[in-house]
């Protein structure tokens, strides 16, 4: 079990982080190990995963089959098709099976979604206009944020603007619209319009890519939880560190359905992969950037409130104050909402325990989040060291140092007033 | 009939003291809600026997107890006073209510509540001078222990001034009641009797000073204010919402029963005098409640100021004014304990009262969101947003006034501008904003303590959209007293003085 020690070989470091680098050096997270850590964690993982697996196939549903629909009004009712769709690492026939799980949507998924939270059958749009459905705006606006920072994706975005792409999409765009002389014509006008927009279904196909892989982990996880066959929050953290590898080289594509037509808008064969197009830059946009929502703060930008440069935005998960504001939130407000359908019954129980029991669950279980999303960063930092640094056992006290100042670095970022590390150190911080 | 007012708190008082059982705090407090309660359903009953169109004493009790002194138990109710006893009655209630379960020495504590309400409702209904004096001066006692026990920081300090004070206070009071019987060679002190003494105008006017000053330090008005700040600072909510809630209203109603009602003459001439005087409360309390950073502190102010506009009905006596002052008394009982009581939660919740450290209140899961809009609610009712009571009393005391005291009404018209102000500083601080999620792990509000704020918010509501439920009480005591006052002599000294000067 990784403790909070520093390398024999090397001084203590004497960042502000110092503690925390020390047990990340020694293998942990930058979550503290303990065992209320690990239930909330792995509960909030199960809690996730339900509408995760909505999210990924609701985003593939648009990125695929509605498309460039000029009225998407039924675009979050996804069909009964994607609905059954393999996931492609659990399932009996998976195309890499990976993790248990079943294939299509959960079954905690499939009943919430017929009846909601009012648990009365009602028809779809019903359940819809009366917001009781999973919130797939979270989703959008999560992919919104991984679009609109163009800087941390650069092999992805080089080719969003490549004549191969441009070609594809235009494919695409006159296959779609076949038959439709109005939006033909409007195309014709404005193609950089309708580029644009296929680029922007291309990071919907990019993110419920990311997240197909992420749901089996999760469910997983909690499946291992519950099985006592995950005993620590390293565990948990190593578990999604082998995770990342296994799948760190998986396709990320564009397809576009029209009947049983497939146009590839980005081909598999462009060797974009699942760890450097999809996750580090869902990382950086989603839990480190996102964007100042609105609604949750009066930010001033002429009074400097709000960065020039999108590269300084820290709005994310990491960095959030989970508070909303009268009834405003930012979007994991409405990731919260979603969670609360699919708590596992003894985070239930911890959260009637602490502070205002029920009454203020929601913003318990997102400090929960917090906690649990910097145990994926963990994981995730862990992992680029591995894949571009040194063993933690290194005997060569440089690569040591290399190591450190990698993760001092990575650290600093969390330096910063707003960020939340300091206190998820705390269980007193619910 | 009125007896009962007086003499079932006093008795519960006693008896929770000392029956000679164990009693849990939650009993002691059980039992001093039903005997309030009890009260509370006894002046309610009383409202079904009151003749509204009689402008005379009703329901008289007379008791003869020391002849030779001229005391007698001599009880009675008019329109003014039934105001007074119903808010005394409600507001003990509420303030037994607003109690903590877990308060210390529990027994003491409960038994003075009911001993003050008990000497305030025989004070309002008192027929006698002497009387009126000696149960006014018992209240004084149990507050005094009421504050320097229960009460916060400085409660020492403020208790003792407090009882200076309000000694002060009643030393004038009596001279001034002894002068009426050494003015008038008569010794009967009882209401009537007094009111059929014929006293030359000089020393009409100079009884009137002395009485008019006694009831000023109990009101307070400004310059006599300096211990009100302090104790209602210093008081526990459930005291603060009696001392400012009902106590107060003992200077107002002592202030419109012996000085205008004894002394109409003079009362004629010192009017304008005493709307200048109002004007200059109700402009410095509200002045000084926005420079305010506790919010406890706020509020004392703001009734300083708001017990101006009382004074400002008086001094008019227009029918409409008096009606608008009386209401005006009640509204701004309802309105003080229920911001005293919003605040005492906030205290106990937050732990602070400083509008430099509140914020984001309002937030509907961590903070405390019926408690601010509770808040906000009581602060437009206290700025005279229409529609609520605070309005319709304030309107009418403007109205009434306005044909006498233009500019000083106007004056006073501004004053609840300020009220505006500081009360949209202390929701903007306290209730919006961003709640600090470091710091914000306060207690649910249950729904025990949400009870007596429900009721009184209720009351503020209803008496807004239905004012007539509140007003037609006292008219026809008002008419009585605005016709027993020479007005045309009045007017035309209002009209003699250069209106630079007012």
């Amino acid at each position: 079990m990784p403790t909070a020690t520093s390398s024999k070989t090397l001084p203590p470091s004497s960042h502000a982080f110092a503690d925390i680098i020390h047990r990340l050096e020694a293998g942990g997270s930058m979550l503290p190990d303990t065992p209320d850590n690990l239930k909330q964690i792995i509960g909030i993982y199960k809690a996730y995963a339900v509408p995760m697996d909505f999210y990924w196939r609701g985003l593939l549903y648009i990125s695929e089959r509605v498309f460039l629909n000029p009225l998407p009004a039924f675009k979050y009712f996804i069909s009964d098709e994607y609905l059954d769709r393999p996931n492609a690492y659990a399932g009996d026939n998976a195309d890499l099976r990976i993790w248990r799980g079943q294939a299509d949507a959960h079954p905690e998924l499939r009943e919430f979604m017929a009846k909601g939270e009012l648990k009365r059958k009602l028809p779809k749009w019903m359940h819809h206009l009366w917001h009781d459905r999973i919130n797939m705006e979270f989703a959008e606006a999560c992919m919104q944020a991984m679009f609109w920072h163009d800087d941390i994706n650069p092999k992805f975005n080089a080719y969003l603007d490549s004549d191969a792409y441009k070609a594809n999409a235009d494919g695409a765009i006159r296959a779609y619209f076949k038959g439709n002389p109005a939006m033909l014509g409007l195309y014709k006008l404005f193609p950089d319009l309708f580029l644009e927009q296929v680029k922007r279904l291309s990071y919907y196909a990019n993110l419920g890519l990311f997240w197909e892989v992420m749901a089996p982990v999760f469910f997983e996880m909690s499946d291992l939880y519950d099985e006592g066959k995950l005993t620590t929050v390293p565990e948990a953290m190593d578990f999604l560190v082998n995770g990342i590898f296994a799948i760190a080289g998986r396709p990320i594509y564009h397809h576009l359905y029209v009947g049983d037509e497939c146009y590839e808008i980005i081909p598999k064969s462009e060797g974009f992969t699942w760890l450097y197009e999809a996750a580090l830059p869902y990382v950086e946009a989603v839990f480190y950037r996102t964007s100042p929502f609105r609604g949750t703060k009066s930010y001033n930008a002429q009074a400097g409130q709000v960065p020039s440069e999108p590269k300084d935005f820290h709005y994310g998960i990491l960095y959030a104050d989970l508070f909303p504001v009268g009834s405003a939130g930012i979007p994991p407000t409405l990731l919260m909402q979603d969670m609360l359908h699919f708590l596992p019954d003894y985070l239930v129980e911890e959260y009637q325990q602490h502070t205002r029991g029920a009454d203020d669950t929601l913003i318990q279980l997102g400090v929960t989040f917090q906690r649990s999303m910097y145990n994926v960063t963990s994981a995730v930092i862990q992992a680029l060291r591995t894949a571009l640094l040194y063993p933690l056992d290194d005997p060569n006290p440089q690569h040591l140092k290399a190591n450190r100042d990698f993760f001092e670095q990575q650290l600093d970022r969390f330096q910063r007033p707003e960020a939340r590390l300091k206190d998820i150190q705390q269980q007193t911080y619910r | 009939m009125l007896s009962p007012l007086i003499w079932l708190p006093i008795t519960g008082a006693l008896l929770i003291a000392f029956l000679p059982t164990q009693m849990t705090a939650k009993q002691a407090r059980s039992g001093a809600l039903a005997i309030a309660g009890t009260v509370l359903l006894w002046t309610v009953w009383l409202f079904t026997q009151f003749d509204l169109g009689n402008a005379t004493f009703q329901m008289q009790e007379f008791l003869p107890w020391l002849p030779m002194l001229g005391l007698n138990y001599d009880l009675a109710l008019d329109g003014l006073s039934l105001m007074m006893v119903a808010l005394n009655s409600l507001l003990t209630w509420v303030a037994i209510y607003s109690s903590p379960d877990k308060t210390e020495r529990p027994r003491f504590f409960y038994s003075l509540m009911l001993m003050v309400s008990g000497a305030v409702a025989g004070a309002f209904l008192a027929q006698n001078l002497l009387l009126f004096f000696l149960l006014f001066e018992l209240e004084l006692i149990p507050l005094y222990f009421l504050i320097s026990v229960w009460g916060g920081p400085k409660r020492d300090y403020a208790a003792t001034k407090f009882l200076l004070y309000t000694a002060s206070a009643g030393v004038l009071i009596l001279i001034g009641f002894l002068g009426i019987a050494w003015f008038g060679h008569s010794f009967d002190f009882s209401y009537e009797s007094v009111l059929q003494v014929q006293l030359p105008l000089q020393a009409q006017l100079i009884l009137l000073t002395i009485l008019i000053v006694g009831f000023g330090i109990k009101v307070p008005l400004v310059p006599f204010h300096t211990w009100q700040p302090d104790t209602y600072v210093a008081a526990s909510p459930p005291v603060a919402i009696m001392l400012g809630g009902v106590l107060a209203k003992l200077g107002t109603y002592g202030i419109f029963r012996f000085g205008m009602g004894l002394f109409p003459e003079a009362w004629s001439i010192v009017a304008p005098g005493l709307a200048t005087w109002a004007t200059v409360s109700v402009l410095y309390g509200s002045i000084t409640a926005i420079a305010q950073k506790d919010i406890k502190r706020m509020v004392a102010y703001s009734s300083i100021g708001h017990m101006g506009y009382v004074l400002l009905g008086a001094s008019a006596f227009t029918k409409l004014s008096l009606v608008g002052s009386i209401s005006q008394m009640v509204s701004h009982g309802l309105i003080l304990a229920l911001l005293f009581h919003l605040v005492g939660i906030v205290e106990d919740k937050v732990g602070t009262r400083q509008l430099d450290v509140l914020n984001g209140l309002m937030n509907p899961l961590r903070g405390l969101p019926m408690v601010s809009a509770l808040l906000i609610l009581s602060g437009m009712a206290s700025a005279g947003i229409p529609g609520l009571v605070g309005f319709i009393t304030e309107f009418l005391v403007f109205q009434g006034s306005y044909s006498v005291f233009p500019v000083l009404t106007l004056c006073c018209v501004v004053g609840t501008g300020l009220t505006a102000v500081y009360f949209v500083i202390l929701i903007n601080r306290t209730c919006f904003g961003r709640l600090d999620s470091q710091t914000a792990y306060y207690g649910k509000v249950s729904a025990d303590e949400r009870v007596p704020a429900f009721v009184l918010a209720a009351l503020v509501v209803v008496l807004g959209l239905q004012p007539s439920w509140l007003v037609h009480w006292s008219e026809a005591t008002s008419a009585s007293m605005v016709a027993a006052i020479p007005a045309a002599e009045t007017v035309q000294i209002a009209e003699a003085i250069p209106e630079s000067k007012l």
